[in-house]
This record gives structure tokens, sequence and C-alpha cells, in this order.
């Protein structure tokens, strides 16, 4: 008796040692000197310092002193960048074409849907591996949105890639409302065969979404405990927080003419922080969005040839010039999400200044997220999201050598890769 | 009056040597370069490219200028042969166009010809000049088991005909999901995998019989002038020629299970033959190799994932080049970095990944040519080829680097806009 408690004692000392090694271990600064560190907020810094703690960056800098106690690691060849982030994706929905878990496509609105409900934490076939994928070339973080099979397509979400479950991921949901423009459906009943059909169908919805509005305002206003709420509707209640200017909204456009529907549809019903998809007629309307505020998101096809002037169209960077606020996406998997260094890569060769492509990828759509106060740059305070590279980061031939997450090495090269 | 005639006679002859004489001149084009990639015979740094009716007339690195050439300087910039996609649909099918590469009646429609639906002012044709490229083989896409006869084009001209280099190129043949997935939706043969094949084995035995008829009857007319001529069957006439050998066929399988059913096929029909798509090519490069079948492989995987492309792998190319199987790249995707346009960035992908540089640089030259059986005519800058010719700003696998001409048949087709 004597000697089991005396056991179970001693199991007890190991086990709190363990915990407080593990407590005091999460504790540990990690310090991290790269040969250049890019970020983003504050310039360049050659020979540069990052430390991180608690999963956040706690100094960065050219001369910092490294704390007692830091676990050291050094890259003098490295190049450092913040994680990336991929402002349009379907990661983890299944194949594009066939069955895909991203569009549910028996009724052309369906506001109420929920991305998170259909997201695999890891991927799904035939890219089981596509997180560990994108996290090995450098991406941390992606906004997930419903496909653009439907006119009124749900809710998307912004989420750390890698983790166990889909709720440990999220960094934010509802992130926006996802619409689509043009024909959408491929022919299915009950979906209108024209781009008129298609804008109508989002101003009934946004209109009953207003009436619903309009019956629970009265109903509080009357305020009786005898009435009978109004029943509550979820595609509405969705819609409520576009129309409440809670929620941004997300369109798919292609040529130019969507596009100034979309932004017809936006000044109507005071979109709130209105953003285009792909948009690869955005060039001919660019003063209109800039004028507007409207941020466009482009990608996966970068360059447009333009058949009236027979020339190619470097978009984000036309964009950019003409003072849209512009992100860059692979809409993953149309381009796989690993690949998204090589679309900024794209308009860097064709172009766009190397800093704004970087831009493109990291702060740009963490302000588009409105997520820049812990997303998008290496600076005190922020996600220690980082990427280390063997060199120039848009060049094919350079490698990814380490990635963090929250202050966690989530992905190292080795021998095989 | 004779002699009059006589002289003003012997002065238009003078006059029209002269003129012969000077128009020789200037018909030719002589590019200054900073550096040749000849692919064949090595690099040439400050070389010269003399090009005369659409044909490289010398290479070398201190040819003399003709005084009336006109001059292409290119000095600080790199000359590459023009480059070849050996498989794609472009020019088949418009953008928001309904599908028009796969002929959906029927499976097997070795029949059909792709320069009957090629459109030459198709804007993708005129993007990927934009790219180098200069030669392409548009082909039938891969959801019929027999898809068609495919056709070698340049990409310039303004009809089909000006256009074709070789037509039929080949027959096309698609094992694994696309035909499996497509008629098995109808519930149609083929709904399987075996059910490909046996299509492939009986259009083939069909045509044996077929060939069989036409010989017997070309022996029996030299006896006999009443011998009664076979039927002449549309379907049935590339196929013979698949079994002579006149004909290659390029067979598009991805999974390995697929691609042994190619190999299979190609040894019981002692077929030539070449794997297009070839995924899985790295897990039986050996059997791949010891029949010297080539193979077009997309190194990347940028686009959509199939369930037969899962496993795609950027070593499949260095792989199967490194076991001895001469490699052809061709890019599988439209859009991004994985666009045709950008198709020595694919190639890049597989140095990436493994494969040999100078290999990487044939496998979307001298390679193709090969394998389409042209390059005799393209694929490198060599005397007597034509003069397709890309001017580079630089190292054609960098990222950065722009493509700032492109000559087709000696002509320029494309030239950089100096504010992009």
């Amino acid at each position: 008796m004597c000697k089991r408690s005396f056991f179970i004692a001693v199991v007890l000392t190991i086990l709190s040692g363990l915990l407080l090694f593990a407590a005091s271990g999460e504790e540990r600064v990690i310090a991290i000197k790269a040969g250049r560190v890019h970020t983003v907020a504050k310039g360049t810094i050659e020979n540069g310092v990052i430390l991180i703690k608690g999963g956040k960056f706690i100094a960065v800098g050219k001369e910092l002193a490294i704390p007692e106690g830091a676990i050291l690691i050094e890259v003098p060849h490295g190049v450092v960048t913040p994680g990336l982030i991929d402002t349009h994706s379907h990661l983890g929905l299944g194949p594009s074409g066939g069955i895909t878990e991203d569009n549910e496509m028996t009724s052309p609105a369906t506001p109420g849907l929920r991305i998170i409900d259909s997201l695999h934490p890891q991927g799904m076939v035939p890219h089981q591996d596509s997180y560990r994928d994108a996290i090995s070339e450098g991406v941390t973080s992606a906004i997930v949105r419903p496909g653009s099979g439907n006119i009124i397509g749900g809710l998307s979400a912004l989420i750390k890639l890698g983790g166990g479950t889909v709720d440990e991921m999220l960094l934010r949901f509802p992130q926006d409302m996802k619409m689509a423009l043009g024909v959408r459906g491929g022919g299915l009943e009950g979906y209108p065969t024209t781009r008129m059909g298609a804008a109508w169908t989002v101003r009934k919805a946004m209109l009953q979404a207003q009436q619903y509005a309009t019956q629970w305002d009265e109903y509080q206003k009357e305020n009786k405990k005898d009435t009978i709420p109004p029943k509550v509707d979820l595609d509405n209640v969705a819609l409520l927080k576009v129309l409440r200017g809670e929620l941004p909204v997300h369109i798919h456009c292609g040529p130019a003419v969507d596009i100034l529907t979309a932004v017809r549809l936006g000044e109507e019903f005071h979109f709130q922080r209105l953003s285009l998809g792909h948009a690869t007629g955005a060039y001919k309307v660019a003063h209109e969005l800039a004028k507007r505020g409207v941020a466009v998101v482009v990608g996966p096809q970068m360059i447009v040839y333009d058949e009236e002037r027979e020339e190619l169209v470097n978009l984000a960077d036309y964009l950019l010039r003409a003072g849209v606020k512009v992100s860059i996406m692979t809409d993953a998997d149309v381009v796989q999400q690993e690949f998204l260094r090589y679309q900024a890569g794209m308009a860097i060769k064709y172009g766009m200044e190397p800093e704004e492509a970087l831009r493109a990828i990291t702060i740009y759509p963490a302000q588009l997220a409105g997520v820049a106060d812990r997303l998008g740059s290496i600076e005190e305070g922020k996600d220690a999201d980082l990427v280390i590279f063997d060199g120039d980061p848009f060049d094919i031939m350079t490698k990814v050598l380490k990635v963090f997450i929250n202050g966690k090495l989530v992905y190292e090269k080795g021998e095989e890769n | 009056m004779k002699s009059k005639l006589s002289f003003s006679l012997l002065v238009v002859l003078a006059l029209a040597l002269f003129w012969a004489g000077i128009s020789a001149d200037q018909g030719i084009i002589a590019i200054k370069a900073g550096k040749i990639l000849t692919i064949t015979s090595g690099v040439i740094e400050d070389g010269v490219i003399l090009i005369e009716k659409g044909k490289i007339k010398e290479v070398g690195k201190k040819l003399p200028i003709p005084a009336q050439a006109t001059v292409i300087d290119a000095s600080n910039s790199t000359v590459m042969p023009g480059i070849i996609e050996a498989h794609t649909t472009i020019g088949l099918q418009e953008r928001f166009e309904p599908p028009n590469a796969d002929e959906l009646t029927d499976p097997c429609t070795p029949q059909l010809r792709v320069i009957d639906a090629l459109n030459p002012f198709s804007r993708d044709i005129k993007e990927v000049v934009f790219g180098g490229i200069t030669t392409a083989m548009i082909t039938p896409g891969r959801l019929n088991v027999i898809g068609g006869q495919p056709a070698v084009v340049k990409l310039t001209g303004t009809t089909t005909s000006e256009m074709v280099l070789l037509e039929p190129a080949g027959v096309k043949i698609s094992l694994g999901e696309g035909p499996k997935q497509t008629y098995g939706e109808k519930r149609r043969l083929p709904s399987t995998r075996m059910g490909s094949a046996y299509l492939v084995r009986k259009a083939l035995t069909d045509a044996g019989y077929y060939l069989n008829q036409w010989q017997e009857y070309e022996k029996k007319k030299a006896t006999d002038p009443e011998a009664k001529k076979p039927k002449l069957d549309l379907k049935m006439e590339p196929l013979a020629k698949l079994l002579e050998g006149k004909l290659t066929a390029f067979i598009e399988s991805y999974r390995s299970d697929d691609i042994m059913t190619a190999l299979r096929v190609i040894d019981e029909f002692k077929l030539k033959g070449v794997l297009v798509g070839c995924t899985d090519g790295h897990r039986v490069a050996e059997e791949i190799a010891r029949r010297k079948v080539p193979v077009i492989v997309s190194p990347m995987g940028v686009g959509p994932r199939r369930i037969e492309t899962k496993d795609i792998n950027i070593r499949n190319a260095g792989i199967l080049s490194d076991a001895g199987v001469k490699v052809v790249i061709h890019s599988d995707a439209t859009l991004g970095v994985g666009a045709i346009r950008e198709l020595p960035l694919a190639a890049a992908f597989a140095v990436k990944g493994g494969m040999d540089r100078e290999e990487a640089l044939r496998a979307i030259t001298i390679n193709p040519a090969e394998v389409l059986g042209l390059d005799h005519r393209i694929g490198s800058i060599e005397k007597g080829k034509d003069a397709d010719l890309v001017i580079l700003s630089g190292d054609p696998f960098h990222y950065l680097t722009r493509v700032e001409k492109v000559i087709i048949n000696g002509e320029i087709v494309f030239e950089k806009k100096e504010q992009n």
C-alpha cells in the first residue's frame, strides 16, 4: 500500500516535472538569424534577427541581442518573408470538376451555407496532402471560399494552414459572402441563363433580406411578450450581415460587363469592402474600381491577352499602377496552392516591382481580409508566420528551407525534397 | 531596228540581273547574337545567324555579313530555336465556347482530322507565339479511346494549309479515366479500363483485316485486272497506316497500369508509339526505356489534379530521362505559371526536379522535333533548317527572362514593345 502510494508520488513528480519542462519550453524564445529579412512593413534587413515567443514576433532588427537560452536558428544564406497568404482558394474542398464540396448546385442562391462545414483539414482526393504541399511552398494562410457554381455561394473563411481540425485552423468566420456573376450553373434547371438573370438573382435575395430585416425590426419595436417572433431564416440572417455592412462581399467576375454589374450591385446595396476575383477584364475599367476603392484579387490567370491591341496585359501590375488594391491568388486547385509564389513571379516577369509582388501575397491580402494587425508582415506583435528560402523567393530554382506558423516549425526541407 | 531591240533586251537583262543580285542580298537577314543555343552543336558566343528564304543559310562565330542584309542586333540576347509544344488542343476551341476537341458521339473516331476544326485566328495561338512557341502538334482531346488524327502546324498563317507541317501526324489514343468516365456515365462501352483496351485492340485487329484485303487486292491486281477493289474505309485508313508503321500512335496514359497497357498494345501490334501524359512513368521507367518509346510529359502539376494524376512528381521527367527514355516536355495547363506560353518554365521545373539542364532544353526543341519526325526541318539552329528562332533577354529557364522577338519561317511574328 505504502509502496504503491510512493510509486504514484514518483510518477506524479516526474509528470509534473515534464509538464514544467514543456511549459518552460513553450516560453523559450526562438531566434532566427538570416542573410536577408523581407519584413514587408519596414523594408529589407540584411543579416537580420527575428525573435519569436508565444507564437508571436517579439522583435525584428539588424543587431538584436539574442536572449540567453533562446533556440537559435542560423541560416546565413536564407531569405525570410512573412508567411504567404493565398487570397482565394478552394483547398480541401475536392477536385475541380466532377463532384466537389464547394458548389451546392441545387439552387442558384445559397447564402446560408458555411464553407467550414465542407472543409477537410488535410485535403481530399485527388490531392490528399494539399495542405502539406501548400505549406511546403510557404503558404501559411488562405481565404477559402465556396465555388462559383452558384450566384450566391455562401460564407467564406480565413484559415491558417495546418492543424488537426477546421476549428483549430479558423482565423475568422465568416470572412465574406461569396457571389459570382455571369452565367452560372452550366444550364442546370432553376438557374438563370443570362447575365441580367444573375444580377436579378442577387437583387431578389438582397430585397428579401431587407424585408426580413423590416419584419424583425417591427417585431422588436412592438416588443410585446405575447407576439410570436418571426421565423428565423438562415439565408436571410447571412445576407442581413451584408446589408448592415458587417460582412464584406467577394464577387467572382470575368469580363468588364460583369465587373461593372458587380460595382453597380455594390452601390445599390452598399456592399462593404467589396472585392472582385479573377476579373480578367478589370484593366478596361480600372479607373472605376480605383475611384470606388474596389479591390481585385488577381489570378489564376495573371497575364491577359488583349485581342484588340494584340498584346499581353499584366493584370495585377496594370491595376496596381491605376491605384486599385490588388492581391494575387491561385484559386487552388485551378492552380495548385503551392504555386502561389510563382504566380507572383509571373507578375514580376511582365513588369511588376518585386516588392509589390511580395506585398500582393502578404500584406495586401492581410489588409483585404481585415487582419493586417495579425498577418502579412514581420513586425513585433504579429503572428509568427514566416518562410525561409534559400534564395530569391520568386525564382523557380529557389527552395523553401523552413516554414513557421504561429511560431511553430511546420515544415523543414529534408534530404529527399 | 533589230540591233536596237537586242540592245534594249540586253539592258533589261542586265538590269534584271543587277536587281536580282541586290534583292538576293536584301532577302538575307543577319542576326548578331550574344549567345546562340544551337541545341545540336553547342553554344556559340557572339555568333551570327544568316537567314534566307525562310531557312537558316548559315550559323557560326565569325560569319561575314552581306552588305545588303537586314541586321537584327541581338548582341545582348540569347537566341534559341523556336520552341515546340508537342501535344495541345489550342486552336480547336475558343474560350467560353463548348468543347470541340472530343467527338463524343463515338468512343472510336480515328477518321477525324483536327485540321477540320483548327482556327488559324485563335487567340490562344496568337498568345503562345508571344512565349516563343513556333510549332505545335494540335491533337484531339483525351476523352475518346481513339480521338483522331493530330496535325503539326507552324503557329503563323491565315489558312490551315499555310500552317500545316505534317498532317496526319499520327493517331491519338487515350486510356484510363478520360474515356472511362465519359462513356461510363452514358452506360456505354468503355466504362472500364479493360473496355478501353478492348476497343483499341478491336480497332487495330479490324484494321489488320482491312490492310490484308488491300494487300491481297494489290497482289491480285497485277495478274487479274478484274480484281475487286476493297471499299475505302476512312476509319480504317489511319489505323492501317499505324500497323504499317507509317504513322505514330500517341497514347495518352497517366497511371502506371495504363502505361503498361499502352506498352502491351505497342508490343502486340508492333506500333511506333509515343506515351503522352505519363505521370507515373517514373514507376515503370525501365519498361519504357527498354522499348525505346519516347514520352511527352508535363513535370509540374500546376493545374487541377485528377484522380489519375494525383501522384504527379516533379522528378518524373528527370528519372525517365536518366533511365534512357527520350523525354519531351509539354505544358498541360492553361493558366498562371503553367500556361503553354511559359513552356520553358515547365522545363525549368523539370530541372528543379533533377533533370539535366541540357536535356531539358532539348526536351522543348530537338526531342519533340524527332518524336514528331520533323527534325530535318525544326528543333535546332542548323544550316538548312527552317528559320524558326526565339530571341530571349537571357537564360530560357530563368523566370525573369523575356521573349524579345519570335521568328517563324524567317519572318518576325512577334516583337516585344518597349514599355512592357
